[in-house]
């Protein structure tokens, strides 16, 4: 088993480079500056992205292709980081890579549960899926396809044996059957997700471990605080709903914290205490239609920071290619809310409040 | 050979009738790389029935997957050659509807049967540990004072419920520890009924739930389950063996259809992405020029109306859609490796391969010189590479043994053998040998002051190919102004220079250096004309390629543009010194194999001959690697950033096969 610098030589000094070609926050403001969709796409021609969006024709190019462009080049970059790292940090890496596959079985779920409502007859389910689904390739175990022609919740579900999402589901499913809502589907796969990731966090040994638990303690702050606070707002859930459908830990926020909120805590006096360069959380949480997107904005950009400060200092762990692959999806997350607002109507203001890194270049 | 292979875009209009024929001729030996040319259709014709055919093969072939599946039969892959033409969709349905029909009734009921034994199965985990309570499992639910609920639940969810139950009243039992399925029961006061269903709910603890003919006591439910169970498992396995019976009567048949419907599918998929006319479809897709002949050949044989046009590409700079396929070369396969983790070669553009093929290993060899240690290198390699001994390096086993035949070079000029040098190779091991060049460890500032020489010449020859795929691609703006541009080359040879007069007279003074400042040119006057160039390269490409405005931001450019002959310098500087670290390493192996002799004492004991050994051991796994690591490093950064751009298109071509090998 290979680790320290033998296991990291080659990872670290690839990801060094391709951490490189990254945007600056100078070229998202650039990129923002495109006065249309299609100034936007010429722009990002110009990128590491040109390659993807050049091999479709322009006239090709909706929104919704450009943005599956884009993630190609993520699928891309996780499969070359996966295959180039070590065997102790393969199956946190893969178990990173899975929150895609995660979002592509929700999408699956949602598709069954919506599919005779909404869409139109003419076009095949499985059509109209495939085109928001993450480009996974060869890394998923999802039989997707036959799960949307499936027809039912239940019928799909059992297609998933084997998978690592078998078990979760199973337990959610009785649920799901007497109240014919997905959500304790999608808390159970998001809570088995993130137990398995920080599971193989805590796996590893040394600095890898440390690293780990840091940048993947990292992300489930943000997703503890934003899920007790929608819970709480939005579903109206009582403490020990919130409780168990959280996690005890994390790196900065402690499940004292969590279960405070839970419990009636004033919840911006709790996030503010964890983030304290946060400002006027108390201010976003009074509108939380509004505030709680930004505050999911802010602890993103603190999240980039995180993974930011990685690279500075001993290379030779498991933190850089987590730190780069978690940025390169936040560059994208910033791409999708460029390419979204630049095909919408969205307001220029709209648009800077949400994009992730324009705001670090300070 | 420098280029990635050359391809040629093909064009071609076949005629409805040999439209099979042809596409087969297309996917027959993974050379074509197909392009979207379906827009080039009429659309006036409709929506292209072959997608809709291929979404039908699609389906169809799952079914008959299903169908092996159930009879438990893995499918086959055969030779592209054995197979004849699209199957007729009505007439693979009619066969698969058959089999199905016969397959599926009892495929059912087996499913059926194992899910019923599943049940079973659970309800007896969950019964079995409260066997010895003697009370009606249902008056349990009908306590007046106690709520409870006996179920499964995730076993990583139970700390959490039992966290969210802190403020009630509540006992919690695990009476079946299971890694999946624990069994539990929770009790609570009925007054919290509402809290402890809410947090039972939301930690996903599945209540027990019984058939209405099982009641009684724990123990006289577990008896009759555990006899459910017998008679359902007897019944799994006459199924089972009923469908092994089916497996073996309809394996050929399945195989046969599968096989036709999948390469039917893939062939439909290829077609749909033709543009169809009234009689003809167009199909666009690019083939290696090589294989074009036989290509041609095997479409004539096929479709004897077929035309095609065939235009040979041109590697400009405007060829980044035309896919990349590189020489298909073993002994080249681990330098592609590292070539193509940094980037995809271009189509325009110097495929690195072979400059990599011979500055990787003599670089890792300068730093890594030792006769012995890098013929031990090439023989691990060797093994590597042939599965004999070290099967995880195979990768890397040809690239161990290319360093390792350079270490050998270096390790006979620099007079060292598994760290023996000088009178100790007489003493130990009972021969003279003297470095046929230089002795790293005796003559440390020549070997740094070679080894900046030594990068410089790379680093001109890494802008001077540069240069050379800037004029290929017709890009007169690089080419003269890009960063490593012919002002930029001109800077930097004026750079040497100031380089020569900081450095005088010491040994470690670049002799390139040297001898640049000794040409007949007014460096002083051309050092501030190429630093000019330098901090405008931006405003001139601007002018040579028409952009407007010229000055984008006003007095902000010329700070930028300062900035720009700053980090300029700094890295011609940074660049140049990098190489100090081909000379340091060198030196540096030569002090590790004094300090394991240091180790290992003076005398020839056993105990010397160990020290030595695990020393030398320690050595090329250790040192070999960090030489590895600054070997890449240089390339990486120092040598491919200087004319290496990367992002080609891979070339995909259509196969029917997967193992089908790449052309």
């Amino acid at each position: 088993m290979a680790g320290g610098v033998s296991g990291y030589a080659a990872i670290s000094a690839k990801v060094r480079a391709m951490y490189s070609n990254l945007l600056t926050p100078q070229d998202i403001s650039r990129l923002s500056e495109s006065p249309d969709f299609s100034s936007l796409l010429s722009a990002l021609k110009h990128t590491q992205y040109g390659p993807y969006l050049s091999a479709l024709k322009d006239n090709e190019l909706t929104p919704r292709r450009a943005v599956q462009q884009i993630k190609r080049r993520l699928a891309d970059t996780y499969a070359s980081v996966v295959q180039m790292s070590p065997t102790q940090a393969r199956p946190l890496i893969r178990q990173l890579y899975r929150s895609f596959e995660l979002g592509n079985l929700k999408a699956v779920l949602r598709s069954i549960v919506t599919v005779s409502s909404s869409w139109n007859a003419d076009e095949a389910p499985w059509d109209r899926v495939r085109e928001v689904l993450f480009p996974f390739g060869s890394f998923s175990t999802l039989p997707a396809q036959a799960m949307v022609e499936s027809g039912s919740v239940a019928s799909a579900v059992e297609l998933l044996k084997g998978t690592p999402y078998e078990s979760a589901v199973s337990f959610a499913l009785r649920r799901f059957s007497a109240e014919q809502n997905l959500f304790p589907i999608e808390v159970a796969l998001d809570l088995d997700y993130w137990r398995r990731l920080w599971t193989e966090a805590r796996k590893l040994k040394g600095l890898d471990r440390e690293a780990a638990t840091k940048i993947i303690g990292s992300l489930l702050d943000m997703n503890n605080l934003m899920w007790t606070a929608r819970y709480k707002i939005y579903h109206k859930l009582s403490e020990e709903e919130l409780i168990n459908y959280t996690l005890p830990f994390g790196f900065r926020a402690h499940d004292d914290d969590i279960r405070a909120i839970a419990a009636g805590a004033d919840a911006a006096a709790v996030i503010s205490r964890i983030f304290p360069t946060i400002p006027d959380v108390a201010a976003l949480l009074e509108k939380p239609h509004t505030g709680l997107p930004k505050l999911e904005v802010q602890i993103k950009r603190q999240v980039i920071q995180q993974c930011a400060a990685a690279f500075i200092g001993n290379p030779f762990h498991v933190g850089l290619p987590l730190a780069f692959l978690i940025l390169s999806d936040l560059e994208i997350q910033d791409l999708i809310a460029l390419i979204e607002a630049k095909s919408s109507d969205i307001s220029d203001e709209e648009l800077h409040s949400a994009l992730l890194k324009t705001a670090l270049q300070n | 050979m420098f280029f990635p292979r050359e391809m040629t875009e093909v064009e071609l209009i076949i005629p409805s009738k040999d439209l099979v024929t042809a596409t087969k001729a297309l996917s027959g030996r993974g050379v074509f790389h197909q392009v979207d040319s379906a827009y080039l259709g009429i659309e006036s014709l409709g929506p292209n029935a072959w997608q809709e055919k291929a979404a039908n093969y699609s389906a169809l072939e799952r079914r008959i997957q299903a169908t092996m599946h159930t009879l438990g039969l893995e499918e086959q892959q055969r030779s592209a050659s054995d197979f004849d033409t699209i199957i007729d969709l009505g007439a693979a349905h009619a066969d698969i509807d058959r089999i199905e029909g016969e397959v599926k009734e009892v495929g059912e009921r087996l499913l059926a049967e194992k899910k019923r034994m599943e049940l079973l199965e659970s309800q007896l985990r969950q019964i079995e540990p409260i066997s010895d309570v003697n009370v009606e499992v249902g008056a349990l639910s009908k306590s007046e004072h106690l709520y409870s609920i006996l179920g499964v639940m995730p076993a990583a969810q139970m700390s959490r419920l039992e966290t969210s139950l802190a403020r009630v009243p509540h006992v919690f039992f695990t009476l079946k520890e299971d890694s999946q399925k624990p069994v539990v029961w929770l009790l609570g006061p009925r007054s919290a009924y509402d809290v402890l269903d809410r947090a039972a709910k939301s930690a996903y603890l599945n209540p027990l739930t019984l058939p209405e003919e099982f009641i009684g006591t724990p123990e006289e439910i577990a008896a009759k389950t555990r006899k459910a169970i017998e008679t359902s498992k007897q019944a799994i396995f006459g199924l089972e063996a009923q469908l092994k019976k089916l497996g073996g009567a309809h394996n050929a048949e399945l195989q046969k259809l599968w096989w036709d419907v999948h390469v039917s599918r893939l062939m439909a998929d290829a077609i749909a992405r033709f543009g169809q006319l009234r009689h003809t479809y167009v199909v666009v897709g690019w083939v290696p020029t090589a294989e074009l002949q036989a290509l041609t050949e095997r479409l004539k044989a096929a479709s004897k109306e077929i035309l095609i046009e065939t235009m040979p590409t041109e590697r400009t700079a405007h060829s980044a859609n035309v896919p990349v396929a590189l020489t298909n070369n073993k002994w080249l396969k681990p330098i592609q490796e590292l070539i193509t983790t940094y980037g995809r070669p271009g189509y325009g553009e110097l495929d690195p391969t072979f400059m990599v093929m011979l500055t990787f290993p003599i670089l890792y060899g300068a730093m890594f010189g030792d006769l012995g240690q890098g013929l031990l290198m090439m023989l691990v390699g060797a093994l590597a590479h042939k599965r004999i001994f070290m099967k995880g390096l195979q990768s890397i086993g040809l690239l161990l043994v290319y360093c390792g035949f350079f270490a050998s070079v270096f390790g006979a000029l620099y007079g060292s053998i598994f760290g023996f040098e000088g009178h100790h190779i007489q003493e130990y091991l009972g021969f003279h040998f003297e470095p046929l060049w230089i002795s790293p460890v005796n003559d440390i500032l020549t070997i740094l002051g070679l080894a900046i020489d030594a990068g410089i010449v790379i680093l001109l020859f890494s802008y001077l190919l540069s240069l050379f795929n800037a004029a290929r691609a017709k890009d007169w703006a690089h080419f003269w102004f890009g960063h490593t541009g012919v002002v930029a080359i001109g800077f930097y040879l004026c750079f040497l220079t100031i380089l020569n007069s900081l450095l005088g007279s010491t040994p470690i003074a670049p002799k390139l250096a040297a001898a640049i400042s000794r040409l007949p040119l007014p460096f002083g006057i051309l050092t501030p004309i190429f630093a000019v160039g330098v901090m405008l390269n931006g405003l001139f490409r601007n002018i040579v390629e028409g952009h407007r405005p010229l000055l984008d931001g006003g007095a902000m450019f010329f700070v930028q543009a300062f900035m720009d002959l700053f980090e300029g310098a700094i890295s011609m500087l940074s660049n140049t010194l990098s190489f100090v670290r081909v000379g340091a390493f060198a030196v540096a192996h030569g002090g590790l194999s004094l300090a394991i002799f240091s180790l290992a004492g003076t005398e020839p004991t056993i105990g010397f001959w160990v020290t030595i050994i695990i020393g030398n051991i320690f050595i090329t796994g250790f040192e070999g690697l960090i030489v590895y690591i600054q070997t890449m490093r240089l390339h990486y950064y120092e040598i491919l950033g200087k004319f290496f751009h990367g992002g080609g298109m891979r070339f995909e071509p259509l196969r029917l096969n997967p193992s089908q090998e790449e052309a």
